[in-house]
């Protein structure tokens, strides 16, 4: 009986209540139908308690860290630097684009702040090159998924605090997975510029000036390697590498590139804690949708059923590929990965997918999921920054995304891409 | 029409003025946690002295700046939500349905400030915090120790705050449908994202 | 069934609360001949710390749930009595001081603070007993300890007892524990030696542990006051039964577990000492001002202290008799 809340659920997502609310309505709704009125107490009090964790700390302070190496010029300097690796290259500021992205992938956990902050630079660079407006916006929403698939990621901390996972774990699963992605693109740039005959970004750089270059971008670059050492050296958590990184983009922003002033701080502060705090309801509001997930017992039903369509696990999991990216279409990565991580995760599980390698393939897939029409936030935001309309782009990124897809396939069904940098390491036994 | 939009404008205003206090609030517990955090860092490795209370205390701020700055992001339509299958809908039918909506979400809401109410003063508000204490004197000789109810307090608030949103809301909503739009204060879109 | 009990742990299924759980499940559900169904959650997913669960015994919407002094000593400080150290010897004395009337004294304080909703059952063992461990030296004598820094929980009084000790504590997430054994932020903790296995601590470099077992791992069944006393008389016959049932198979539970536990930490390396009784003397010498502290700082402290150590002396009495008989 109480399992019915997973329809009521679905059916007041679809017209349009948002996460949060549906995620307590449901559940609710169904526990008071079954007289358990005490039960709607523990959703209060788990939505509490699930918000209340040091783990979580880390989605604010990755938050801030983008946020202000963004303000402090940093995101500049990259890009100078991929253009003195990559600008000579026939299709060089597309190339340009995705290196980028893959560079700023270390510092943010972000595709929409990916987005933002390269495509305002690079979308108008790229037209004045000559490249077509809805190619320039396609490129840039298709690379910034890297974003949260490199680490740092806040959809891989909300996974696994949902789920209990080491988010150490999870970072280091997702570097290999980040990295085929870039190279998938760089590749589908390689073809598409041979082609149409893209424009060559500059002359080839001396080996002199890409020196000089990176050391511009030294600091920045620097990002990720503290972060990354940090936490496998065991020295820090990753929350209190987000914060060691706050202070580094601070002291860099401020002291080392002079290109931040403190007159901008309150604003970055208020627009990093808006938005952490609307994930952190969510999360919250997860734990307490998981504790009826549980009083129900809807993964036990689940991979009964499940198991009634097929035994072959790679079937299966082809079937949650699917599934996945039909979600993604509709839904944005966080909520989606919020829901249906409690209801998956252990199905997958049990049927003995690696746990971590299982939330590699629902964050890459629900990632790429933010690229696709009709709800995909950085079309959005790729037609925010660009002036192009979301569905010319939706139409310019489909050969990017038939690349993505062939590199979530490989991730899905060759375990080794994601696990052996986790198992190596010791972080996954 | 013209009481309900005196109604609206003074929402407009309370909601607006209490939002404003409650961002700043915000953006003071986001630099709180930062250096708190730092603090336990820089105590446990380089002085080799862990502290007890900048975990707590970190967690105490994040849970503020979310009670407090949430109901900001939904007042600016920050919630996500599927908005894909209902745009297809003539606006007026919209209206309707988004009406509802807001009904759900206002009982969600009036529900969890009962229950809130009940948890910041039941057994659980009792609890002490592990590490945390206020003087309670000038001279910093008699210390308070902290009941977890200051931190729940927070999502109580926070609760509070979502309720006066979710009825300014619904009165715009309820003034649109009667086509009085164009008196309509705008709530200020900022930009609000999610993890991704 | 006409009972539905919902109980909960935040351990997992090799920890010796589970262990409880199952012979309590089947006995409850066997001896009230199906009238009682229990439903177990062992995990975080009904609750996940002692604050959340215990408000979940006091408004019904969890029954049974067990927590450790600590998860209970923000409701009830005086809970901590447990954690003092060196007031019970050994195994025997505690088990009998347990199954008596010093439970039942403090069932009536938690039952008085908590509005008559949160009722004690019984306390059994988690883990057997806590002993000091160190990555640096032997410790035989108190002086030993000076200046290790000792990893405690955050919470007043064990950090009372290592200060009293004179090393320094140092609060440490059990999570972090690990790592901070490795990178010297600490260099001793006191627990159980399952704990220190389960965790793999040796490897982080932990290689001495005294056997001084200076404080009882006590776990404390709680259950929910209206919903057990809803039941009528011969059902909650039934569930005191269970909790008796339960309490022997955590005193049992730990004391097979550690067995495999200790041949892997010497066959490891370790260093396993076994303090003399002078020596064990000396420590409880040292550990003293923890008792004062105890009984001036903690609220009803002095209250606790009086029914446990009047508990131990009836039980050492009583076993002491029993041994003059059954030694000769
Ligand atoms: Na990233
Ligand atoms: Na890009």
């Amino acid at each position: 009986m109480l399992i019915w809340f997973l329809p009521v659920f679905l059916v007041l997502l679809m017209i349009g209540l948002p996460v949060f609310f549906g995620l307590l309505a449901a559940p609710g709704f169904l526990l008071w139908l079954n007289g358990q009125e005490r039960d709607i107490t523990l959703l209060y009090r788990n939505l509490y308690n699930g918000m209340d964790s040091f783990p979580l700390m880390a989605i604010p302070f990755f938050m801030l860290a983008g946020e202000l190496m963004n303000r402090g010029g940093i995101t500049l300097r990259l890009v100078e630097f991929a253009q003195a690796l990559m600008g000579h290259l026939r299709g060089g500021l597309a190339h340009v684009n995705v290196l980028s992205s893959m560079l700023f992938a270390g510092l943010s956990g972000s595709a929409v702040a990916d987005t933002s902050a390269l495509g305002s630079m690079l979308i108008p660079a790229m037209e004045k090159q000559g490249y077509s407006r809805k190619f320039a916006a396609a490129i840039t929403a298709a690379s910034s998924v890297i974003g949260p698939i490199i680490p740092p990621s806040g959809i891989m901390i909300i996974y696994a605090y949902v789920m209990g996972e080491s988010v150490a774990a999870l970072f280091l699963a997702g570097i290999v997975p980040g990295v085929m992605v870039g190279l998938g693109l760089m590749f589908m740039v390689k073809v598409m510029a041979d082609r149409y005959d893209f424009p060559v970004a500059s002359r080839r750089y001396t080996w002199g000036e890409r020196g000089q270059a990176s050391l511009k971008a030294f600091f920045p670059l620097m990002t990720p390697v503290i972060i990354l050492g940090g936490i496998l050296a065991g020295i820090f958590t990753p929350t209190e590498a987000a914060a060691i990184a706050v202070a580094y983009a601070l002291v860099i922003g401020l002291f080392v590139l002079k290109t931040l002033r403190v007159s901008e701080l309150p604003d970055v502060l208020a627009r990093a804690g808006l938005t952490s705090a609307v994930v952190l309801l969510l999360v919250g509001a997860a734990m307490s949708f998981k504790t009826v997930v549980s009083l129900s017992h809807a993964p036990e039903h689940l991979a009964e059923f499940i198991l009634t369509l097929t035994e072959n696990p790679l079937l299966l999991l082809f079937l949650i590929n699917l599934l996945l990216f039909v979600v993604g279409m509709f839904l944005d990565a966080g909520p989606a990965i919020i829901i249906l991580g409690p209801i998956l995760g252990p199905v997958f599980t049990s049927l003995g997918v690696d746990s971590v390698h299982f939330a590699i393939i629902m964050c890459v897939n629900l990632t790429v999921g933010l690229a696709t029409p009709p709800m995909g936030l950085v079309l959005f935001v790729a037609s925010a920054v660009s002036g192009e309309r979301v569905t010319t782009i939706a139409r310019a990124i489909l050969p990017f995304l038939a690349v993505e897809i062939i590199v979530i396939f490989l991730i899905t069904f060759i375990p080794a891409i994601s696990m052996t940098i986790p198992r190596i390491t010791g972080f996954v036994n | 029409m013209k009481a309900l939009m005196a109604v609206v404008t003074l929402l407009y205003w309370v909601n607006g003025t209490l939002l404003r206090i409650g961002r700043w609030i915000g953006v003071v517990a986001v630099a709180a946690m930062v250096v708190a955090i730092l603090v336990q860092v820089f105590f446990r490795y380089v002085l080799n002295n862990a502290l007890p209370w900048p975990d707590e205390a970190a967690r105490f701020c994040m849970l503020w700046m979310t009670g407090l700055m949430a109901p900001t992001a939904f007042r600016q339509g920050g919630f996500a939500a599927i908005d894909t299958v209902t745009a297809a809908l003539p606006k007026r039918a919209f209206s309707v349905l988004m009406l509802f909506l807001l009904a759900v979400s206002l009982t969600v809401l009036t529900v969890g400030v009962q229950i809130g109410y009940k948890e910041v003063t039941g057994i659980g508000g009792r609890f002490a915090t592990a590490s945390l204490y206020v003087p309670t004197s000038f001279g910093f000789d008699d210390w308070y120790r902290v009941p977890r109810s200051w931190m729940m307090w927070s999502l109580l608030v926070g609760i509070a705050l979502l309720i006066l949103v979710n009825i300014e809301l619904i009165l715009h909503r309820i003034v649109s449908l009667l086509g009085g739009d164009d008196a309509l204060p705008s709530l200020d879109a900022a930009e609000v994202g999610g993890a991704e | 069934a006409d009972y539905k009990i919902r109980a909960t742990a935040n351990s997992n299924e090799n920890d010796e609360d589970y262990d409880g759980l199952v012979v309590f499940k089947n006995y409850v559900e066997a001896a009230s001949n199906g009238a009682i169904e229990v439903e177990l959650f062992i995990g975080t997913q009904l609750c996940s710390n002692g604050a959340e669960c215990l408000q979940g015994v006091a408004d019904g919407s969890i029954d049974v749930f067990v927590s450790t002094s600590s998860g209970a000593a923000g409701l009830f400080p005086y809970v901590q009595v447990m954690d003092l150290p060196y007031l019970m010897s050994d195994d025997r004395i505690a088990e009998s001081v347990l199954s008596g009337e010093f439970t039942r004294t403090m069932r009536d304080m938690a039952l008085e603070d908590s509005g008559d909703t949160i009722r004690l059952m019984t306390i059994g063992n988690t883990g057997g007993w806590r002993n000091f461990a160190n990555t640096k030296r032997r410790i035989a004598e108190p002086s030993d300890m000076e200046g290790l820094k000792i990893r405690t929980v955050v919470a007043d009084l064990p950090q009372e007892l290592v200060k009293a000790l004179g090393a320094s504590p140092t609060p440490i997430p059990w999570p972090e524990l690990f790592t901070s054994f490795q990178t010297g932020v600490v260099e001793g903790s006191k627990n159980g030696i399952t704990d220190i296995m389960g965790m793999k601590f040796p490897d982080a470099g932990l290689k001495y542990v005294t056997l001084d077992g200076h404080a009882y791992m006590g776990a404390m069944w709680w259950m929910s006051n209206q919903n057990f006393m809803a039941m009528p008389e011969d059902m909650r016959r039934v569930v005191v039964d269970g909790f008796y049932a339960l309490q022997q198979a955590t005193f049992a539970s730990p004391k097979r577990k550690s067995i495999a536990a200790y041949e892997e930490f010497v066959a490891g390396g370790g260093d396993l000492y076994v303090p003399t009784p002078a020596q064990k003397a000396a420590f409880k010498e040292a550990a003293t001002p923890v008792y004062d502290w105890f009984k001036s700082n903690v609220s009803r402290g002095d209250e606790i202290f009086t029914a446990l150590t009047e508990a131990v002396a009836e039980a050492e009495a009583e076993i002491g008799a029993d041994l003059a008989k059954d030694l000769n």
